[in-house]
């Protein structure tokens, strides 16, 4: 599939919400159901296929805001094999959040736990080899990681989820290390819940794995970088539910660390009971990898 | 049938011989060489330029004492700059901003090396026991020595294995070594770690003159991904430290900014914009100059300021060493003249 990006006249059904197939007005910004912006539908660049959705899921504080403005400012500036080109303005948010704060050294604000204030990121995706040019449009929605949490306590809160669970062509799991190198069961229950919950969306048979690429992606590993000598040992180690549920339930599953921060400080004082993390520096570690692999899959 | 389904994928770890991910094949320890018996001239043979001129007195009775001194000074002359007095401002909170409360320290002429040490330097001190020596290291970081270890648990930098680095790296900055262990080869090669002000004046080129100019970078004020070896050069890894030298500072001076962060001797002692004090989980000590992975060109900077826990042994972070200026100024006495 060789096509650029073009603003040819479409001709498709431009009311029905790309996540969860809701029918809307054709004015409506947002689907009336899940929220998910109705630009997704109407900005695709090719009539005839819709574009592939693509998650990252991860518990509350694991970085996947930071993870997805990253990855899609390095994607953007073209530094390997793969370019993002963005699709509506509104693509750009996330990546744009994420470097004007990294850049003044503070984390961006929370991910409200609203749908319909969420990013959704819509990408052109291409992958550049010396013979050919592989095309392929993303949708990476960034979710809250209290409205994941919210949704495995209760399923169907947020419809959204929900939904994207289901329409996910593949899923990076990012999970955070230092909180399972240091004891924590934290991680591993949240990584088993969500594979669980995956399970039952996707109605998978017992006697057969689930198929959706999974990267799992061990976050933070600045702080403890063993993760990055093996990310599967250290997986098998400290993930040791989550690793066994891999095993035995997905057949396209693969193992990474990365890291975004290079040193991590606290801001205090004796008159407040909070700090404020200050993240002093990047150095961008593995970030690509686990994307890379999971679009290959694709 | 089902049970073959449930079966347990076979796990795929990493090669526990596999050199760094970006280099091709297995790893390739380098060599040990024979050591010199004579102490003198295994002091020159493992680089200890600074012991020699500053200990000479000491190796005094040695009846080669005067052509060693002369070859340590060469050799000093050839590997380190000078760097005249000048002066650094050093901005006291984390965010440099106009108008924020800053420092002015003034810098004594001194002598910097023009390369990180590398890994070919660093094995040296390894193969002479150091981590074996407990007199090497401050009482207060033996506890912690038996951390000090390779992949393979040898007392070595963190990503060699069994004591050796990769010998297609042996130009490359040492890497995966903590700020103790920098400072305690500083020490026992004969010079120290240079100062948050001293790396800062060496970088940014303030020296004392009514113009009061510095420099963004060591080569002028325009970011150049050709001069230095950052995210946005993509490289990806480290290079050898004699590479970019037109990113060279006046005084020949290479790789100030980018390749590896350097350890400094200083503290990082810094504020946050509303004065409250930022601190790490442990003592944090200043690193500066940026990475080979350094995102943004505004943290490669010859100003910017940050810090990594003391204990740190990152994968970006080196070091290079400074002299006093005035060290090893007399020349030994001849043994004959008594």
């Amino acid at each position: 599939m060789n096509r650029p990006y073009t603003t040819q006249t479409q001709e498709r059904d431009d009311t029905q919400c790309l996540i969860c197939g809701t029918r809307n007005e054709d004015a409506a910004v947002q689907c009336i159901e899940c929220s998910a912006p109705m630009a997704l539908v109407r900005d695709g660049t090719d009539p005839q296929s819709r574009p592939k959705v693509v998650t990252i899921l991860g518990d509350s504080n694991v970085g996947k805001t930071v993870y997805l403005g990253f990855l899609l400012d390095m994607l953007s500036q073209h530094t390997t094999d793969y370019q993002a080109i963005p699709i509506g303005a509104y693509s750009v948010n996330v990546q744009q959040n994420v470097i004007s704060h990294m850049a003044c050294r503070m984390f961006p604000p929370k991910t409200p736990m609203e749908a319909d204030q969420w990013h959704w990121a819509y990408y052109q995706i291409c992958k550049r080899t010396s013979r050919k040019e592989e095309w392929l449009d993303l949708v990476i929605p960034d979710i809250a990681g209290e409205s994941l949490t919210a949704e495995l306590a209760n399923p169907n809160t947020f419809r959204v989820i929900n939904s994207l669970a289901g329409k996910s062509a593949g899923m990076l799991l990012l999970l955070d290390a230092p909180q399972a190198a240091n004891g924590s069961s934290q991680p591993d229950f949240f990584g088993v819940k969500m594979l669980t919950y995956l399970d039952a969306v996707h109605r998978a048979d017992r006697r057969s794995r689930v198929q959706m690429p999974t990267a799992v992606v061990l976050c933070k590993a600045d702080m403890c970088p063993e993760c990055f000598d093996d990310p599967r040992h250290f997986t098998e180690v400290n993930l040791s539910r989550l690793w066994n549920l891999c095993q035995s339930r997905l057949g396209n599953v693969e193992f990474f660390a990365c890291s975004a921060v290079g040193s991590l400080a606290y801001a205090t004082s004796p008159e407040e009971d909070f700090v404020t993390p200050i993240p002093l520096h990047t150095a961008l570690r593995g970030v690509l990898e686990p994307f890379e692999w999971v679009v290959q899959q694709l | 049938m089902t049970l073959s389904l449930f079966a347990l994928a076979k796990p795929k770890s990493r090669d526990a011989a596999a050199g760094p991910s970006w280099l091709p094949g297995p790893y390739q320890p380098a060599e040990q060489p024979a050591a010199a018996l004579d102490p003198l001239k295994r002091l020159l043979q493992q680089e200890r330029f600074g012991h020699v001129v500053r200990q000479h007195r000491s190796l005094g009775a040695h009846p080669q004492i005067q052509a060693a001194f002369q070859a340590a000074v060469e050799a000093i002359d050839d590997r380190f700059a000078l760097v005249p007095e000048g002066y650094a401002t050093l901005p006291a909170t984390v965010n440099d901003y106009p108008g924020c409360p800053e420092k002015d320290v003034q810098t004594e002429p001194f002598l910097l090396a023009r390369h990180c040490v590398t890994n070919r330097q660093y094995q040296m001190f390894v193969d002479d026991g150091a981590y074996e020596n407990p007199h090497m290291w401050p009482e207060d970081i033996l506890p912690h020595l038996v951390d000090f270890v390779d992949l393979t648990g040898h007392g070595a930098p963190r990503h060699w294995r069994n004591g050796r680095h990769d010998k297609r790296l042996a130009d490359h900055p040492v890497v995966g070594i903590c700020y103790y262990e920098a400072a305690a080869y500083a020490r026992w090669a004969g010079y120290r770690l240079p100062t948050n002000a001293e790396w800062q004046m060496a970088a940014s080129w303030r020296i004392r003159s009514a113009a009061h100019v510095l420099r963004r970078y060591p080569w002028g004020d325009s970011f150049d991904t050709s001069k230095c070896n950052v995210w946005a050069s993509r490289i990806g890894h480290t290079v050898p430290v004699t590479d970019y030298e037109n990113g060279a500072a006046p005084n020949a001076v290479l790789q100030l900014i980018g390749n590896v962060w350097e350890w400094t001797d200083s503290d990082y002692d810094v504020t946050d914009d509303q004065g409250r004090a930022v601190v790490g989980d442990m003592l944090m000590k200043e690193i500066r100059g940026g990475a080979y992975d350094t995102y943004f060109p505004s943290q490669a900077t010859s100003c910017f300021r940050t810090g990594l826990p003391a204990l740190a042994r990152a994968h970006n972070v080196g070091f290079r060493c400074v002299m006093d200026a005035g060290d090893g100024d007399s020349r030994p006495a001849s043994p004959q003249a008594g």
